[in-house]
């Protein structure tokens, strides 16, 4: 191959590095277009060397040890790709239901420049997916509140952090507005709690 | 105008204790278990009839410590739900009457946050459910026997989200590489299989409802749960204890 030191399946490892990185953190890095095209690209690479080997006079002989060194870089690699999209889709989901599964809350501008497209299109589609799912209990519950804390209260003091205009409670409509305080029921208002408008005191 | 004692009814059996006497008796933490009962509380040591809340309780904590997706309870849930959509409109019927007493008043407070508390068991035991599903999806929609234990709901979500994995994958990765490495599976060897299973063999920590039938250890071993006892013991011996409702895992 050319001068430069690089070994078979150094590029995948990269990536992993990046999933690594993320999960100790707990951010969503940027995805990593070039870095997964450059993997690809080294696969279609061993795909061409495999078929030059394999194209050899020793057709009828076992296989060169370079060509299981190949096979296995490119069974490597693969394994690589998928796992850093894994990943990814996985932080994905579990951010959305963190949101309270609001599309709209996590596919902000600043956050949706840190999405691959595809990955724009997943969200969609799970979103869609999930809605057919909760129907079925939306008579009773709603499915997306928090589970973390059982509640103790039926109601809470909020502080509101974002204007987030006139809402429907049990009360009647309240229009939000940015550092009043209320005393509100907690189910009417889980959702503006996750997504950061409203703040218990 | 439902009758006034609707929210307290004892004398229904599907319906467990009144609110007033859970209330009376709740520890003020997050505890489901009433207090003062020296072996693990009614529902626990199996003493007494279970109610349906307690049911699903239980259904709930062994959804959670059980590394495998069990069956659906769609009786118990769908009675539960029932139960949570008529408990609402009572309450909201007696807050619309003028004539509601102070005293009344105090009770539709404990009933809706015991409403609340319920809501948040039965959306706790989807959701739960619902992880071990996204997580096993594609192991699910090739196994007819795990099929059998979801709700056609929760299958018609397996179904749909090994789909969008699958095509997710491909369009991300897959349709880029040549040919030849396209496929999702290679079965090669030493390589970890792509479609995750349930790992039966994690350990779990198990409490008798009752007396149980020997069951056999992985090492040759018998193993006799007398009731009350609490062992930790791998997944996969106890599965089926679990399935006829002897055991509980805590």
């Amino acid at each position: 191959m050319s001068s430069s030191t690089r070994q078979f399946g150094d590029l995948a490892t990269q990536l992993l590095l990046e999933s690594r990185r993320s999960t100790q953190t707990d951010t969503l890095i940027k995805y990593n277009d070039t870095l997964v095209r450059a993997v690809i690209r080294e696969q279609r690479d061993l795909e061409k060397l495999i078929q030059v080997d394999m194209n050899g006079d020793h057709v009828n002989e076992a296989p060169t040890p370079a060509l299981l060194l190949y096979q296995t870089a490119v069974l490597r690699n693969k394994r690589c790709l998928l796992a850093y999209h894994q990943h990814r889709i996985d932080f994905l989901r579990t951010l959305f239901w963190s949101s309270g599964a609001s599309l709209p809350h996590i596919l902000s501008p600043e956050f949706r420049s840190r999405l691959s497209p595809q990955e724009v299109d997943f969200l969609r589609t799970y979103n869609t997916t999930l809605l057919s799912y909760r129907s079925a209990f939306s008579a009773e519950l709603d499915l997306t509140a928090p589970i973390t804390h059982p509640p103790k209260d039926l109601h809470a003091l909020v502080r509101v952090i974002k204007d987030c205009g006139v809402i429907q409670t049990e009360s009647g409509a309240i229009d939000f507005r940015r550092g009043q305080r209320f005393m509100v029921r907690r189910a009417d208002v889980e959702h503006l709690i996750v997504q950061g408008y409203l703040e218990e005191v | 105008m439902p009758p006034r004692n609707a929210l307290f009814d004892d004398d229904d059996p599907m319906e467990g204790p009144s609110f007033i006497r859970r209330a009376v008796n709740a520890v003020d933490d997050d505890d489901l278990r009433p207090p003062g009962n020296h072996n693990l509380g009614p529902g626990f040591g199996g003493d007494e009839e279970e109610t349906q809340l307690q049911q699903l309780i239980r259904h709930w904590m062994n959804e959670r410590h059980a590394p495998d997706i069990l069956p659906m309870q769609e009786d118990v849930l769908g009675r539960l739900l029932d139960h949570i959509r008529r408990q609402s409109q009572t309450v909201q019927l007696l807050r619309g009457d003028p004539n509601s007493s102070e005293d009344e008043h105090f009770r539709i407070v404990l009933a809706q946050t015991e409403i609340e508390r319920v809501k948040f068991i039965v959306r706790s035991y989807l959701r739960t459910r619902l992880f071990k599903i996204e997580k096993y999806a594609r192991y699910i929609a090739s196994n007819q026997e795990m099929q059998e234990r979801l709700s056609q709901t929760e299958l018609d979500h397996a179904r749909a989200f090994a789909k969008l994995t699958e095509s997710h994958y491909n369009i991300s990765v897959l349709q880029s590489l040549p040919p030849h490495q396209q496929l999702l599976e290679d079965a090669a060897a030493f390589t970890p299989p792509m479609i995750s299973e349930p790992d039966k063999s994690r350990a779990v920590f198990v409490h008798a409802r009752e007396e149980c039938p020997p069951v056999r250890l992985p090492g040759g071993a018998i193993l006799q749960m007398k009731k009350d006892q609490i062992v930790l013991t791998p997944y996969s011996v106890v599965e089926q204890l679990l399935a006829m409702g002897s055991i509980e895992l805590v």
